[in-house]
């Protein structure tokens, strides 16, 4: 016998059943969850996501806890995750918690698309090949941290594999 | 050794990579910056990089590879790397032409000799060498 649940939800009237609410989800893929969840047809999704598919109702209009209850009288399993989620890793953006705080960036910048010489983030030489970088060391007695060429922008190490220009190179 | 990610300027904000500083045939006054590279079998290096330390491709096995979506012509020898204060042998493939900024270590070259924590979040790389 299928049990029919009737209540409110965000002032709305609803006669739910539990095949509806199976049919709601069946092609959704689930969301992040975050505290609870509840289990429907073996996969885990947010209850407000569940409500939310079935009712047509936003989700600002209703609790975590309305839609834990509904569902659970419908006859499926709630449950709370045991810890909370980690908080997401900082922006890439957020130059606060760069190596260097964007410095380096913003060091090299001058010298896109040039061979650099570099000591901590300073720039000792810049120059169009890595010969010229290592006579320049070599002539003035000078150790470098590292040597790269500064990618210019659009560069495949930007990630834009589709801008590379073989035909510049020898 | 630990390593903060390289810093580099974007077209806007700027981005980041991880990379490692390898002292090439002993040449410590400029090592090379490397790109670490899991998806990648082999160390590749522009072939500038051996005619500049005078690294004899002599009787180097040739081949020619794909790499970032272009073919380029290798020559492949055993070079001393030194990372820090380890130091191994392994064969880098020179190639020609190389459109890239860094040179690229890879599975057989590096991971194979070290082992490598990458936290991207924290933009540090942790290189601990353990040869097998």
């Amino acid at each position: 016998m299928t049990t029919i649940v009737k209540g409110r939800i965000a002032g709305q009237p609803f006669a739910l059943d539990a095949d509806q609410v199976r049919q709601a989800v069946a092609g959704v893929l689930p969301e992040p969850l975050h505290e609870h969840y509840v289990v429907i047809d073996g996969r885990r999704f947010p209850p407000k996501q569940v409500i939310a598919a079935v009712t047509g109702l936003d989700r600002a209009d209703f609790t975590t806890h309305q839609a834990r209850r509904t569902l659970r009288r419908l006859g499926f399993l709630t449950g709370r995750r045991a810890t909370p989620p980690p908080p997401p890793p900082p922006s890439r953006t957020d130059k606060s918690t760069w190596p260097h705080q964007g410095r380096e960036a913003e060091a090299l910048r001058p010298y896109m698309g040039k061979w650099v010489a570099q000591k901590g983030i300073e720039v000792l030489f810049a120059a169009d090949t890595p010969g010229q970088i290592f006579d320049w060391l070599e002539r003035n007695d000078q150790y470098a941290d590292e040597m790269f060429k500064v990618p210019e922008p659009g560069s495949l190490a930007e990630g834009w594999t589709s801008k590379v220009d073989i035909t510049r190179w020898p | 050794m630990k390593f903060g990610f390289k810093e580099l300027p974007g077209r806007d904000e700027g981005y980041l990579r991880p990379r490692v500083p390898v002292v090439v045939e002993g040449y410590a006054r400029a090592p090379l910056a490397c790109l670490l590279d899991t998806g990648t079998l082999h160390n590749r290096f522009g072939r500038h990089v051996a005619e500049d330390l005078s690294i004899d491709l002599t009787g180097g096995e040739r081949g020619r590879i794909g790499v970032g979506g272009l073919i380029t012509e290798s020559i492949a020898v055993p070079v001393v790397l030194r990372l820090g204060d380890a130091v191994w042998q392994a064969p880098v493939w020179f190639c020609n032409p190389w459109p890239f900024e860094f040179q690229v270590l890879g599975q057989e070259g590096f991971f194979r000799f070290f082992r490598v924590e990458i936290r991207a979040a924290t933009y540090t790389v942790e290189c601990t060498f353990e040869p097998a």
